[in-house]
């Protein structure tokens, strides 16, 4: 088996840049899975707006009954009143809706004045229309209760005013998925998990062949008096060893990060996706390191394709977001298809033949995009060998 | 003597395909693909008429006052305002249960021995739903209480003052630019490219060394002082560097639309600074490691991706997650300054903030120079 010995030497040399890729890349992933925080949703929960609310009326009553009001139906976030650092909150979605009050907000109102509460919004955004609705109809019900009734002390309006925004309407949850926010992280870590498996396998299956396609050490090979068929059956067994091996290193963390999770039906459906999509990924590993003749062409195409295809799948940005065009042309990658499957088992909730029949329908695509870049592949050492 | 070595390290670097690959076609390449997958992004937020159904029963029929109110923000309003608050179908109970499912309609109205709202999850739009249908409830609520507690009051005028009502809001921008967190990938995109003016740097330092190139041997024997080589070689990986940056600066702005405000001055300083500030630090990098080149390539990629990454290139809350937690790993970060000053001359009003990062780029630049020319003089070698 010097062959495949061989191969793990030069990977070996290699490990530098290799260990790089994943160390990086892995801390990456797990910051931003970290990162991301779902609500479970069992019950209906109104979503809440983060705001800034800033009050110059401080003595108001009413000011304040606004405020109880605003915290009940969004979070009020407390930001200092300093230009830069409101710009910077709204700019990162800290906070999506600045309040300000003016002074002399309340007496203005009271006596029909046309006074203005000055808003900030992320503009034309949803959570613009709905705080704008929420202030207004406090405002309106106050001032409705001011202008028909007359003598009312503050306190009373305020009271008045809560009673009626108190009543709901009932609201029923037709379906009730349970989503867990564990589950959703898991989904992120599974997704990079395609960028590294490109950029690692690329440079280690290229960086391999590489050496065995140098025109020279092929000659002096093929003297040996070990056949060709030997050679190569190593060299395929070599390859796939160093494909489930990375697989292995880097769904490790997943481990320590989730633990048990993975070995829920889920988990092991996202294990089985994955390890599926390895395959696709050495495939056109194996078809890259037969085109590339230099370590700087090597490491270009390693973050060309790995980048490039994770963009336009769906890895980084969620598919949902990316336009209908850039979808079509990544259907063309397994990746896609490895994300829609993550995807889709990320939102099984009941395990039966019409839920898992797509997934496993991706899987199969995936597979067949390994059985047609080999085939390329295969083409094309044919015919380089032909040609000299 | 400082112009011909000039122009030959200009030859020679603008002749290395695989630098240039990186320095001027990979960040190109990038930004066309945060262009395709944000394109949707910055349109994530903003708002669209929110599609509801509403079961067509008796009750809802006998319900005027609610299809009155239904009326003046929907669709099937008569004054044509472009953004209707929402779009609405009118159905049956089975058709609008089978549209909730395939995620047509974010819920649906359903009178059934009083008001109902059947969604299938929580989110915003369902919570606008119910906001509004609250706030029909709570209307009623309010006119039941002024007619009992005050029954003399002008029913008539009560209720014109339901339909008309105020707004007591007024729009005040915070900034002169919209908060648009999409940029902060462009930004940090241009810091990385900046950062990429390390592979030159490298270059530099590996062509005038001895130790580390025989064309550096050869060079090292001329009597020429090793200030003039350096500074010659610096100047010609900035020159072809800027011209990099600002190849990419014109594809972000011209072809892709970036926004980076219109302060083009102040963005051709930072473009500059930062260059120095990339090339420098591939300087400073590659005379303080004496491994081989592959580690020096390696450790300026990877800290690269790990600074542009801590500026928000993946993730564009990062970079205030440590603003506001950690101001001070922002300030050694110069990824972050070079994105900061992108960033402050786009959306602040003052240039207090702009002047403090470029002023730290600065101080950066000069300790990455200074060191690597205190590390590269004066050496001498007894064997090569």
């Amino acid at each position: 088996m010097q062959v495949y010995k061989a191969f793990f030497k030069i990977i070996l040399k290699n490990k530098l840049q290799i260990m790089i890729y994943i160390v990086v890349f892995l801390s990456i992933a797990i910051a931003l899975a970290n990162t991301y925080s779902t609500i479970i949703n069992t019950n209906f929960t109104e979503t809440k707006v983060n705001i800034a609310f800033i009050s110059h009326d401080s003595q108001s009553k009413l000011v304040q009954g606004l405020r109880d009001y605003l915290s009940e139906n969004s979070n009020i976030i407390d930001i200092p009143d300093e230009t830069q650092k409101l710009q910077d909150a709204l700019f990162h979605r800290k906070i999506e809706y600045i309040v300000r009050v003016p002074q002399g907000f309340t007496e203005g109102l009271m006596n029909g004045e046309p006074v203005k509460i000055e808003r900030t919004a992320v503009p034309n955004s949803t959570s613009e229309i709905y705080l704008d609705s929420l202030i207004n109809k406090y405002l309106n019900t106050a001032k409705m209760y001011s202008s028909s009734m007359g003598h009312l002390s503050e306190e009373q309006i305020i009271s008045y005013v809560t009673y009626d925004l108190s009543q709901n309407i009932e609201v029923k949850l037709n379906n009730s998925a349970d989503v867990t926010s564990k589950n959703e992280n898991l989904i992120y870590y599974f997704n990079y998990l395609a960028y590294s498996l490109y950029a690692v396998l690329i440079l280690g299956v290229s960086s391999v062949l590489m050496v065995f396609n140098d025109p020279d050490l092929k000659k002096r090979n093929l003297s040996s008096p070990m056949n060709l068929k030997s050679i190569n059956f190593q060299l395929i067994l070599g390859n796939l060893t160093f494909a489930v091996l990375v697989w292995f290193i880097l769904i490790l963390a997943s481990f320590f990060m989730y633990g048990s999770y993975l070995l829920t039906a889920k988990g092991l459906l996202l294990l089985l996706n994955s390890f599926v999509f390895t395959f696709a990924v050495l495939s056109i590993s194996y078809l890259i390191g037969n085109i590339v003749k230099s370590k700087g062409a090597m490491s270009a195409a390693a973050n060309v394709v790995a980048l490039g295809t994770s963009f336009i799948s769906g890895v980084f940005v969620p598919q949902a977001l990316l336009g209908k065009a850039v979808l079509k042309i990544a259907s063309f990658t397994p990746n896609y298809w490895y994300i829609t499957a993550n995807n889709s088992i990320a939102n099984i909730a009941t395990f039966n033949m019409e839920n898992l029949t797509p997934i496993f329908l991706n899987m199969f695509i995936v597979i067949g995009f390994a059985a047609a870049f080999l085939s390329v592949t295969m083409v094309f050492i044919k015919q380089t060998r032909m040609s000299n | 003597m400082v112009l011909h070595h000039y122009f030959y390290r200009l030859k020679c670097i603008v002749r290395d395909k695989q630098n240039m690959f990186w320095t001027l076609i990979f960040p190109i390449v990038l930004a066309t693909l945060f262009n395709l997958a944000f394109s949707n992004l910055s349109s994530a937020d903003n708002f669209s008429s929110i599609k509801i159904g509403i079961v067509d029963n008796e009750e809802y029929q006998s319900n005027t006052n609610f299809i009155q109110a239904m009326k003046s923000v929907s669709n099937s309003n008569q004054n044509g305002e472009e953004n209707p608050l929402f779009d609405v179908q009118y159905t049956s109970k089975e058709e609008a249960d089978q549209l909730l499912n395939n995620n047509k309609i974010a819920g649906y109205i359903y009178f059934d021995n009083g008001l109902q709202l059947v969604v299938k999850e929580s989110g915003i739009n369902q919570t606008i739903i119910k906001s509004f249908l609250d706030e029909y409830q709570q209307t009623s609520s309010t006119i039941m209480t002024i007619i009992i507690t005050n029954p003399n009051v002008d029913v008539d005028n009560l209720i014109s003052s339901v339909s008309n009502k105020t707004n007591y809001l007024k729009e005040v921008a915070v900034s002169k630019a919209s908060p648009n967190n999409t940029v902060t990938y462009f930004y940090a995109l241009m810091a990385m490219a900046s950062l990429y003016g390390s592979f030159f740097g490298l270059n530099e330092v590996t062509a005038i060394q001895g130790n580390l190139s025989s064309q550096g041997a050869r060079v090292n024997i001329a009597p020429t002082h090793k200030f003039k080589l350096f500074i010659a070689a610096m100047l010609a990986a900035t020159t072809v560097h800027l011209f990099n940056i600002f190849v990419l600066l014109g594809y972000l702005t011209l072809i892709l639309k970036v926004d980076f405000g219109s302060q083009l001055g102040f963005i051709a300083l930072t473009c500059f600074i930062g260059t120095i500030t990339g090339v420098s630090f591939g300087t400073f990098v590659s005379s303080f490691i004496k491994k081989g080149e592959g580690l020096k390539i390696g450790i300026l990629i990877g800290i690269t991706m790990v600074l542009s990454f801590m500026s928000g290139m993946m993730y564009d809350g990062m970079k205030y997650i440590i603003s506001s937690n950690v101001p001070i790993l922002g300030y050694l970060n110069p990824a972050n300054l070079i994105t900061d000053s992108f960033y402050a001359l786009y959306y602040y009003s003052t240039h207090t903030q702009f002047f403090m990062d470029i002023i730290l780029l600065c101080a950066f630049t000069v300790i990455f120079t200074v060191s690597t020319y205190l590390v590269l003089r004066r050496q001498q070698y007894a064997s090569l």
